[in-house]
């Protein structure tokens, strides 16, 4: 415990809050020294709900404001933009020949050569998420894949797959950064972004993860880990035990949720007496269910 | 002559549509609005765990995922006999209800304000084409601030949920029985401090925004206006102690209001992207299968129908059947009902937590029966949700969905009636139609959100028609 | 940690983690901070250590390590401990199937003709993993993902499928 100024600080909450924090905080301080310049960034909506977005608004360290001030030229998002119609899709394509990170959210629809989601009509003609992808894709800086859709399908490629979605990934043969969850924690995008802008990409993971944020399993450093050791598990939703006998997936999750929080960080699943549901581990949700289940065995019976 | 404008995207809704509008005279002859996205949710409910429908169907929609975990709840409890306890449905409807603030506040500033106001154009995201911004500078650099400021309160209000629902957007805290954790004293402090500082920001500055804009353009409580057939499932109602707190189910068509009765909801897929076998079904009967080759069609978004017309829902059809706000049905209408709604949800709250009772937990070890059907209707954000769904061998045999979305930006069906957003576009004055701010400001007065329009369903035909979502 | 994880190929990346972890461990002051890092490091230095041993052995067929009771992580995995006596159960496919894990049953499933107890392993949360569930033989699947890692050392062996 730290206890200047008289206030007690955990170390690793502040680390929490920092890991994204302070990178921001030099790339701020960079931009207005004019040691670092800001960079455009395209935000792509693919097939998915669009909650990665949402989620980047309810960020707070830092927030939309300054990601939009301070770090980046924020050039294009579906949900945001003030045009529309044919003037927002040829500023979405006057970007490529610049240089651009291009962030993407959602899955890339497949079917009927992509014409389950249509982005947008340029000149006339229909705009695939496919195509849109594809062209943004191959001459972006950097491609950051952001929530479960766009890391691996996520629940927009959820069996039997109507849509026959794929990850961005699938599409593209160049490194994409990936932030599963669902959705992405604004921390994680922001602190990705900021590290970016600094120092150029991030240390991964085999599977394209920032270590920053996803090297440690939610196991690891759950708060209830005494209760899974002792082998005390709860029987329903809103026990204080451990979960995993519901159904928790943190021992196959690899995220900081337990240390960072959420949504100013005053709360997590597990915290809410819900079993983790696996939502930043490759395969969510297939692979992840059932999510909630009340007749697993506890005790063996002899 | 007629001309034909398309707009696609139309920016600033959630999810993917198209507006195609026949211009004659200046005036919009015809209109379709076409949603753009399908993945089916339906499908893929098929041979799943009940109980994760309620985590599941979330991920319909990134802005209006509690409203699907809410319905998906009560479709879950009448299926599997659980009514719950009163402290846990102030509990739910407190969550409820703060996603009612994130998305009113959020669709008001960040969906509606760029098309009446000019927002700072040395940031690329606010270049406007139009020149249409009417507001001297003084009150348009008020609301340009209102702009900036309000993100901090609609994150706020997702902070409230989180207290309770653990994370948002896709929350853990609803579920059968209320919802999963203990509101202890020191959570519903927080939440009402939190309240009180969203109330204090609508009260003193959302609704003098709104009435700023109704001012500059007085034309837009001329224009939008649609069938006029007002439709609510109900929400914050029917409670033992309380009483309603806002609206019960009802209808209004013809100066008539009447009870809303469940049985008499259809869906059409005339014009939509689905197989028809024959062209409507009631919610438990079909699920079609999507077929983009399927001629006229031009939309994933069904044609909802009650008693066989469609129907408007939302903000403005909630407050006309409450009786709190009846000045008219219009686009300006329909955008002034939705600040006004935000500050009734924020009222309705702070009567919530007043009656909660510290500590309370709702939860219970549930069982899921061999085979069972249940329905869970309710009024969200953008209007009426329904989630029907069917157990069999302990399994989701069959799931619908109806979004608020579907009902405002349904496609037209057999009768050749339209969707109730095209309707609301016919006779709209366009004055440069290569500008033509018009269409998007009446389609975006209905909050649509095309996510959740095209979720789902898989069946029928495709007609021009955008989707919505709740 | 999660034992799927483990292989060769990974190699790399966990000695990434044990860097990252050692480096935090010369900033982080809080000594519950520090306990957990330490535990996180302890148990990517025993996996280091099964891939020296299980690559020390590559010569011989792989012989099903079996060993009752759980693990210790401190300590080296038990590659060729015969089983137990007591533990020589045979189970029919049929059998298996029983044991899913639900309604007061145990979570077993079969590898490579061995039958394992799954009930209370951390990756099996709701006797299933990664969409796999409890009471089958998952011989295939286990080759799929998890070739060449000592996971099944650290499972209780309780019996024998029946070949047929």
């Amino acid at each position: 415990m730290n206890t200047s100024n008289g206030s007690i600080t955990c170390p690793e909450y502040k680390a929490r809050l920092n890991t994204a924090a302070s990178l921001v905080e030099t790339v701020k301080t960079q931009i207005r020294q004019d040691v670092l310049r800001k960079r455009n960034l395209v935000w792509l909506e693919l097939t998915g709900c669009s909650g990665n977005i949402i989620s980047l608004l309810d960020g707070s360290n830092p927030d939309f404001k300054y990601l939009i001030s301070q770090m980046t030229h924020f050039i294009y998002n579906n949900s945001l933009l003030a045009s529309e119609g044919q003037n927002a899709m040829e500023q979405l394509f006057s970007i490529p020949g610049s240089d651009y990170i291009l962030a993407v959210e959602g899955a890339v629809a497949t079917k009927n050569n992509g014409l389950y989601n249509i982005i947008g009509r340029l000149n006339g003609k229909w705009i695939t998420a496919l195509e849109a992808v594809k062209t943004l894709g191959e001459k972006a800086a950097h491609v950051i894949a952001i929530g479960a859709c766009a890391t691996h399908g996520g629940v927009s490629a959820a069996r039997p797959n109507p849509a026959k979605c794929v990850s961005v990934q699938s599409v593209l043969n160049r490194k994409v950064i990936k932030l599963p969850g669902c959705p992405c924690h604004p921390d994680w995008f922001m602190g990705t972004i900021a590290h970016i802008l600094l120092y150029g990409q991030p240390e991964l993971d085999s599977r394209d993860r920032p270590l920053l944020f996803y090297s440690t399993l939610i196991h690891d450093r759950c708060p209830r880990r005494s209760y899974f050791d002792k082998g005390i598990f709860a029987e329903k939703l809103g026990d204080k035990t451990c979960m995993f006998k519901l159904g928790c997936r943190g021992p196959v999750t690899r995220i900081d949720c337990p240390i960072r929080q959420w949504n100013q960080y005053v709360n997590w699943p597990i915290e809410d007496d819900t079993p983790c549901i696996g939502c930043a581990q490759f395969g969510f949700p297939d692979a992840m269910e059932p999510f909630i289940s009340y007749n697993i065995t506890r005790g063996v019976k002899k | 002559m007629s001309k034909k404008i398309i707009i696609n995207p139309v920016t600033r809704i959630s999810g993917f549509m198209e507006i195609q509008a026949d211009i004659e005279n200046n005036r919009v002859v015809d209109a379709r609005t076409e949603g753009l996205l399908f993945r089916g949710f339906e499908k893929m409910l098929h041979g799943r765990n009940p109980f994760d429908a309620v985590y599941f169907t979330q991920r319909i929609c990134g802005i209006c995922s509690t409203a699907h975990s809410m319905a998906s709840t009560l479709a879950l409890e009448d299926a599997i006999g659980v009514i719950p306890a009163e402290q846990g449905r102030y509990l739910r409807d407190i969550l409820h209800g703060c996603e009612f603030l994130q998305n009113h506040i959020r669709h008001f500033y960040q969906y509606t304000l760029p098309d009446f106001v000019k927002l700072p154009e040395d940031y690329p995201l606010f270049k406007a084409e139009h020149s249409d911004f009417r507001l001297p500078k003084e009150k348009n650099d008020r609301l340009v601030k209102d702009y900036f400021d309000s993100l901090d309160l609609s994150r706020s209000a997702h902070e409230m949920l989180a207290v309770l629902g653990g994370k948002v957007p896709h929350n853990h805290g609803v579920f059968i029985g209320g919802i999963t954790t203990q509101a202890t004293a020191d959570k519903i402090i927080k939440i009402k401090s939190i309240l009180h500082s969203i109330y204090q920001f609508i009260n003193d500055r959302m609704l003098s925004d709104v009435y700023t804009i109704a001012e500059y353009y007085r034309d837009y409580f001329y224009i939008g206006r649609g069938y006029g057939n007002l439709l609510s499932f109900g929400c914050f109602n029917g409670y033992k102690n309380l009483g309603t707190l806002y609206v019960n189910p009802l209808v209004y068509i013809g100066g008539e209001t009447s009870l809303f009765n469940p049985d008499n909801i259809t869906e059409q897929i005339d014009y939509a992207w689905y197989k028809d076998k024959q062209s409507f079904s009631k919610p438990l009967e079909a699920d079609p299968e999507a077929d983009m080759s399927k001629p006229h069609a031009y939309s994933w978004v069904k044609a909802p129908r009650y008693n066989g017309l469609p129907f408007e829902s939302g903000p403005l059809a909630r407050q006309w059947l409450s009786g709190e706000y009846r000045n008219g049905i219009s686009t300006m209408d329909r955008t002034i009902a939705r600040v006004l709604e935000a500050r009734k949800v924020a009222l309705i709250m702070n009567t919530l937590l007043e009656n909660l009772i510290p500590g309370v937990s709702v939860q219970k070890e549930y069982t899921i029966p061999e085979t069972a059907v249940g329905k869970g209707l309710i009024d969200t954000t953008r209007g009426a949700l329904g989630h029907w769904l069917k157990i069999n061998n302990q399994v989701i045999s069959f799931y619908q969905i109806i979004t608020p979305s579907a009902w405002n930006l349904s496609t037209r069906s057999s009768n050749g009636l339209k969707g109730t957003a095209e309707q609301a576009l016919i006779g709209t004055p366009v004055r440069d139609i290569n500008n033509p701010v018009e269409l998007g400001r009446t389609v975006r007065s209905f909050d649509p959100c095309v996510s959740c329009a095209t979720h789902i369903y898989t069946g029928g035909k495709h007609i021009n028609t955008i989707q919505v979502i709740p | 940690m999660r034992v799927q994880d483990f292989s060769g190929k990974n190699l790399d990346r966990i000695m990434a983690e044990i860097n990252y972890d050692i480096s935090l461990l010369y900033v982080v002051p809080c000594i519950y901070t520090r306990n957990l890092i330490l535990n996180h490091l302890i148990d990517r230095i025993s996996m280091v250590e099964s891939v020296a041993v299980a690559m020390s052995q590559t010569v011989q067929p792989q012989i099903l390590p079996l060993q009752p009771g759980v693990t210790p992580i401190a300590d080296p995995p038990a590659l060729m401990q015969p089983m137990a006596p007591g533990t020589q159960a045979t189970f029919t496919l049929q059998e298996l199937s029983r044991f899913d894990g639900k309604g007061g049953n145990p979570a077993y499933v079969a590898v490579n003709g061995i039958v394992y107890d799954v009930t209370n392993n951390a990756t099996w949360a709701a006797a299933t993993h990664f969409g796999l569930t409890a009471g089958k033989n998952l011989t295939n699947e286990f080759a799929s993902c998890h070739a060449g890692q000592p996971i099944l050392s650290k499972l209780r062996a309780v019996g024998k499928l029946e070949t047929m």
